[in-house]
């Protein structure tokens, strides 16, 4: 917690503040104000229009708000208000390589320049006076506010516009112009506000879903509409939010919060954007109250802040019913530079965050060396070499070669964000197929309870113990049983026990054997989980070794335990079984502090290991049992829990189903998922065909052709509508099968059989060489299985299948009554 | 150029079609159970509702899989515009796990105009994968991975398939992976952990039916009215291919063709093949064309090879064939010269050559493979010692025999007397 900064005596309260600018801006009424008003280049924010020749010396450094105001008023000359980080404007070139660029964005640039060498200058002369550091904030206390880092803000947009200052903070009713106390409803289309007793008719309470009011309804018909106009002498005060989503004010996220040397305060922004100013403009689906987050920063004085506004994610912003005005909804990121969507990713990736902050600053440095150069091709090319956005350049930046990151993949991005992706109007079967999704996990596996609260204990007994001695856990189950997700739950809620101080710390890794080009990689992506370093893996066993075994620890900050989780322990082994033994063996090592927990499909991997091994790790174990019927079911209705898509005894069919077969969760699910998409795919049919709906919820039929889609091989369909030949050839295997009782025949022999058949009855036999290429048709297929073609009279032939099912597949074939007789 | 037979023009057009799976396939893309619209269903619901989805094509080699995936693709492609990027590979060649990340990696890195490295590591390349996939997903763009010749991932450890599947378990990815196989157990050759990550849609293939056999035949060989070719033209075209397909012998031929192999590959190879014997000169198809194309799609390699052999050849095969019926298991050049030898003393057949010229008949038919060695063994052995078999069977060898104009009188006879016996 930072000291809370006293406001200056100097600085007027805040009604005074607003008389004195309202009055300068009725005194010079032409002081020029940057107020171009849609796509504005965030770069042009906060300036006047320059004009390079009449420009006088750069004023003193730093100034507060308040004195550029008084600048301002006496000389309408620019002001640099806040020292722009010059990375917007490589971006901007980058952004002019990719894409063309309009002219009067060139200008906004020109000026930019300026600017920047000027602030550059700035920020020289203010190193060489100053010794002094900055000082970070977490939390400060400003202008009777109370901002912190990751708070969204409201930033002024215009030198001196006078209605920046007045600040409504109750919204004023379209209807009557008071605030009042009196619950007031919001247009989803305009956002106005209306007092429930102003409408007409009135109504006692806010409806459910969405509301439009009635200028917007006679709007959208084609009518002329006159609001009603205020009573004489009194303004209509816009709000924050207005003012903002009319573009007069900005928005920024907190980044960081600092003290200048010379006292003033500063935040570094990360502005949001309203849909206008994008690249693509407003999209028909965007909502009124819709952001996006750029990936512009700016380094802004607090001064500019006006107050909090609250920009939520679409699962937030859905739940904040009744919270203020100043509530907006940020689903996208938007970069600036490549004009492309990205939806935000749930779990932001602080290291990434903090990787571009120190890209950042590595700007702001070389940009002060770079800007004592007069010459300004030069400073533009230093700018494009330096910049990692611009175009690639040569091996160095190649998107598939991993230095520390990906380069190149902020240029994924949709240009436009879909439309669908935002059909709120979704059916309980889309819904129901969204929840049965392997994706969308539950947040703690149901029916694992006495599995998680062993795991628990273990963890828990481990990591307290501060010993850990041979601490090793052997989870095994078939596929499907919710291992790895029970032990991450798991993990999940010791997470934040830890976080609430209950139990130590300790750093946990999670690898899967599967994923390892090869088994000894894992030394290597273990020593770069615990220190972030990569090195090739033997140097990565020695340090391993060192660290695990004799106990030296090169940090002691890392000296807390270390819970490794191995997913596909099989594929650890090797043929001397070296990589599972030491990792088996350091937890054994008295100050090893090391914790593994193995995850495999076998239950006696144990036990066909070498002895060493085994000893160490057969010790502790625990089952996932395959699921029996009622969990699945469990399974299935917890996660449709509340929509209504599935007939209950369809669920119990598709449980009963894979219990039968697998016990396999992800199977049970993927059988409902695909009996919704069935179900699906038949109703849109039969709407096509006539709009009678038929049953929208998936019944038992549904799920019975998933089960068939799934588990039937489709052997019996394709010997059903094969050749004619095929099928006498087929025959002729299942004859001779019968003839000779023996699996396998030659060709020879076959074709001899088939060709009595033919003959017998009535058929034109085809010739070897037809016949023989039919039989190499059906092994491909593996209905048969056959040698190479090479060894033509000589090769083998076996049927793939019971000899039933060709009888079954052939018996009522319509073009070959007789075959039925040699079955 | 303008100028042109409207025959030679006719004939342009009709090979384009046949030659473009595009147009046959539209022919069966309308009706809601056709592959076309449940894979179309399948993909884009993939793609619009970002669920992911990993789905088997199965069926017999000329069914149309791809030609019906090609089809989907470029529909969707045109659908939904950027939002989707397709991966293809074929087990063939990039059954190997790294080569086939390696790959994914480099069209990836194409389709979105990265530069690439040939340098990265497997492990680079599985995390740039992942990432990308990430990345992807949050810009609701699916990316598609066509795996041809599925069957062929599905050796080893299956890691590239057990990677693609798992990433598919997490919220953003977005998305599809789609194999393609003529094997029709494809599915069961996946491992039990990959097997369960698979989320099992599959689509099977069928040859055509005879119905839609005919409206086949009908769509790709008529002539559309409105080209520019001349309408009586086209009117007198598409009347006599009516009066063919009318025709018994035509049917007679087509059954033919349609009961050895009924996919539509083989049809429309037919179909080229009938058109290629098109009479420019009188410029409209004939019955005959359609049976030269029947002989021509029908070879019987086997006989053909018997009919080019010499003499000596016959009289090798001949001898080997009384060595087999003496079920003599193992015969060698050294035997076969022996029974050789004793049919000429005991026939006094005019024919007999030195052993040379026999050995080196006998090497022409080891490379004809009418016969061949009976195991790989005995590399270093020198050929007399190696043993052989005969890959033709006595049905063949007689008939063979029977259609070779100069065939010595000698040797059908005991040919025949082996196969009475």
């Amino acid at each position: 917690m930072a000291e809370t900064p006293k406001k200056r005596s100097k600085q007027t309260p805040k009604h005074q503040q607003h008389d004195l600018s309202s009055s300068n801006a009725i005194t010079i009424p032409a002081t020029p104000v940057a107020l171009e008003p849609t796509p504005v280049r965030r770069s042009s924010r906060l300036y006047t229009t320059p004009t390079a020749a009449t420009a006088p010396p750069p004023p003193p450094p730093r100034f507060t708000r308040r004195k550029s105001l008084n600048f301002t008023t006496t000389t309408p000359t620019p002001i640099p208000k806040t020292p722009k980080k010059p990375a917007p404007q490589s971006q901007e070139d980058a952004a002019k390589q990719i894409s063309p660029i309009s002219p009067d964005r060139y200008e906004t640039r020109r000026k930019r320049k300026l600017d920047e060498e000027k602030n550059a200058g700035l920020a020289k002369n203010k190193d060489l006076k100053g010794g002094k550091k900055r000082v970070y904030y977490r939390k400060v206390v400003y202008d009777g506010g109370e901002f912190s880092i990751g708070d969204d803000v409201y930033v002024k947009r215009r030198e001196n516009a006078e209605s920046d200052n007045e600040d409504p903070e109750v919204e004023e009713c379209v209807m009557c112009f008071k605030a009042g106390r009196a619950v007031m409803i919001e247009c989803d289309e305009c956002l106005g506000g209306f007092h429930l007793k102003c409408l007409k008719p009135p109504l006692k309470e806010v409806p459910e879903g969405d509301w439009i009011c009635r200028f917007c309804e006679a709007t959208k018909l084609g009518k002329n509409v006159e609001l009603p106009v205020p009573p004489a002498g009194k303004k209509r005060a816009r709000t924050a939010k207005e003012k903002f989503l009319s573009s007069d004010l900005w928005a920024a996220h907190i980044e960081s919060m600092w003290k200048e040397v010379d006292g003033t305060y500063w935040f570094r922004s990360r502005w949001y954007i309203i849909p206008e100013e994008t690249a693509a403009g407003r999209q028909p689906h965007n909502l009124r109250r819709e952001l996006y987050r750029t990936n512009e920063f700016a380094d802004v004085e607090m001064e500019s802040i006006i107050r909090h506004c609250y920009v939520m994610n679409p699962k937030d912003f859905s739940k904040a019913a009744d919270e203020g005005d100043d509530v907006f909804l940020c689903e996208y990121e938007y970069d600036v530079c490549w004009h492309s969507f990205k939806r935000i990713a749930e779990i932001s990736n602080n290291e990434e965050d903090a990787e571009e902050d120190e890209s950042d600053k590595d700007w702001n440095s070389c940009e002060i060396t770079d800007s004592d150069s007069e010459d300004d091709t030069d400073y533009k090319k230093e700018k494009i070499n330096g910049s990692q956005r611009g175009p690639s350049f040569g091996h160095s930046l190649a998107a598939n070669l991993r230095k520390g990151q990906f380069f190149g993949l902020q240029k994924i991005g949709a240009k436009k964000i879909p439309e669908h992706t935002r059909c709120h109007k979704q059916t309980e079967i889309g819904k129901a197929k969204a929840m049965l999704l392997l994706a969308c996990l539950p947040k703690s596996p149901p029916c694992r309870n006495k599995e998680m609260e062993e795991i628990t204990a273990f963890i828990k007994g481990a990591v307290s113990d501060g010993q850990c001695l041979g601490k090793c856990l052997y989870i095994h189950g078939v596929p499907g049983t919710g291992k790895t997700m029970t032990v991450l739950a798991v993990m999940r809620t010791l997470k934040i026990e830890v976080d609430s101080g209950n139990i130590k710390p300790y750093c946990f890794v999670e690898i899967n054997g599967l994923k390892l080009a090869s088994p000894e990689n894992i030394y290597r992506v273990i020593y770069e989980a615990l220190t972030g370093h990569r090195v090739s893996w033997k140097k990565a066993l020695h340090l391993l070794n060192e660290r695990f075994s004799n106990g030296t620890n090169w940090e002691e900050e890392n000296n807390k335990p270390c819970i490794l989780l191995i997913d596909e322990l099989d594929l650890l082994v090797t043929r001397n079984q070296s990589v599972l033994y030491n990792i088996l063996d350091w937890p054994t090592k008295p100050h090893s502090k090391l914790i593994v927990i193995g995850i495999a499909n076998t239950m006696d991997l144990p036990e066909k290991l070498l002895p060493r091994i085994s000893s160490r790790m057969g010790i502790q174990r625990l089952c996932f049992g395959p699921y029996n019927y009622q969990q699945l079911q469990e399974i299935i209705s917890s996660r449709l829990k509340g929509i209504d898509a599935f007939e209950k005894p369809a669920i119990e069919f598709a449980s009963r189903k894979v219990a039968a077969v697998s016990g396999d969760a992800r199977r049970a699910l993927e059988i409902c998922r695909r009996a919704a998409e069935l179900a699906d795919y038949r109703l849109r049919k039969s709407q096509s065909l006539n709009d009678s709906a038929g049953r929208s919820l998936v019944g038992v039929a549904d799920v019975e052709a998933a089960v068939k889609e799934m588990f039937q091989a489709p052997h019996i369909q394709v010997m059903k509508s094969c050749s004619k030949l095929s099928k006498i050839f087929l025959a002729a295997m299942v004859h001779e099968l019968y003839k000779t009782g023996m699996g396998e025949t030659s060709f020879e022999k076959l074709a001899m059989t088939v060709s009595c058949l033919c003959t017998s009855n009535g058929e034109a036999f085809p010739g070897f060489d037809t016949l023989f290429r039919v039989g190499c048709k059906l092994g491909e297929c593996r209905i048969i299985l056959c040698e190479a073609g090479v060894r033509h009279k000589l090769q083998k032939l076996q049927l793939n299948f019971p000899s039933d099912d060709v009888t079954f597949a052939l018996k009522d074939s319509k073009d070959l009554p007789w075959l039925a007789k040699y079955l | 150029m303008g100028l042109k037979n409207p025959a030679e023009q006719a004939v342009i057009l009709l090979r384009s079609r046949l030659c473009n799976p595009n147009f046959i396939f539209t022919l069966f893309s309308d009706s809601p159970d056709s592959n076309y619209s449940k894979l179309k269903y399948i993909i884009s619901s993939s793609v619009t509702e970002s669920c992911n989805n990993s789905v088997l094509l199965l069926g017999p080699r000329g069914c149309g899989k791809l030609a019906v995936l090609e089809l989907v693709l470029e529909d969707l492609l045109r659908e939904f515009p950027d939002m989707i990027s397709v991966i293809k590979l074929n087990g063939l060649l990039h059954s190997d796990d790294n080569c086939a990340l390696k790959e994914i990696a480099r069209q990836l890195c194409l389709e979105h105009q990265l530069a690439f490295s040939k340098m990265a590591s497997s492990d680079e390349n599985s995390q740039f994968l992942i990432a990308m996939l990430r990345e992807c997903g949050l810009a609701h763009k699916t990316v598609l991975f066509v795996l041809d010749e599925f069957d062929l991932f599905a050796q080893g450890k299956q890691r590239l398939l057990y990677s693609l599947l798992d990433a598919m378990q997490s919220v953003t990815s977005q998305a599809v992976v789609i194999g393609v196989s003529c094997r029709l157990d494809a599915d069961q050759l996946l491992e039990k952990r990959v097997r369960s990550r698979f989320s099992h849609r599959k689509l099977l293939f069928l040859p055509p039916s005879r119905e839609d056999l005919q409206r086949l035949l009908e769509h790709a060989l008529l002539l559309p009215s409105g080209s520019d070719l001349p309408h009586e033209f086209v009117a007198n075209f598409n009347s006599k291919l009516l009066n063919i397909f009318a025709d018994k012998k035509f049917k007679d031929i087509m059954d033919t063709v349609f009961n050895t192999d009924s996919t539509f590959k083989q049809v429309l190879t037919f179909l080229f093949s009938a058109l290629c014997h098109l009479d420019l000169k009188r410029g409209f198809l004939s019955v005959e064309n359609f049976k030269d194309a029947l002989s021509n799609i029908q070879r019987q390699p086997k006989l053909e090879c018997l009919k080019d052999c010499s003499i000596l050849e016959l009289y090798i095969l001949v001898c080997m064939k009384r060595l087999e019926v003496r079920e003599h298991e193992t015969c060698n050049f050294n035997s076969i010269m022996k029974e050789y030898k004793s049919i000429h003393d005991s026939f006094q057949t005019t024919d007999y050559y030195a052993r040379d010229v026999c050995r080196r008949a006998f090497e022409h038919l080891l490379r004809r493979e009418l016969i061949s060695f009976l195991d790989n063994r005995g590399h270093g052995h020198s050929i007399e010692f190696r043993p052989v078999k005969l890959l033709i069977s006595w049905q063949e060898l007689y008939q063979g025999l029977k259609s070779y104009g100069s065939c010595p009188a000698i040797l059908y006879k005991l040919v025949e007397r082996e196969t009475t016996t």
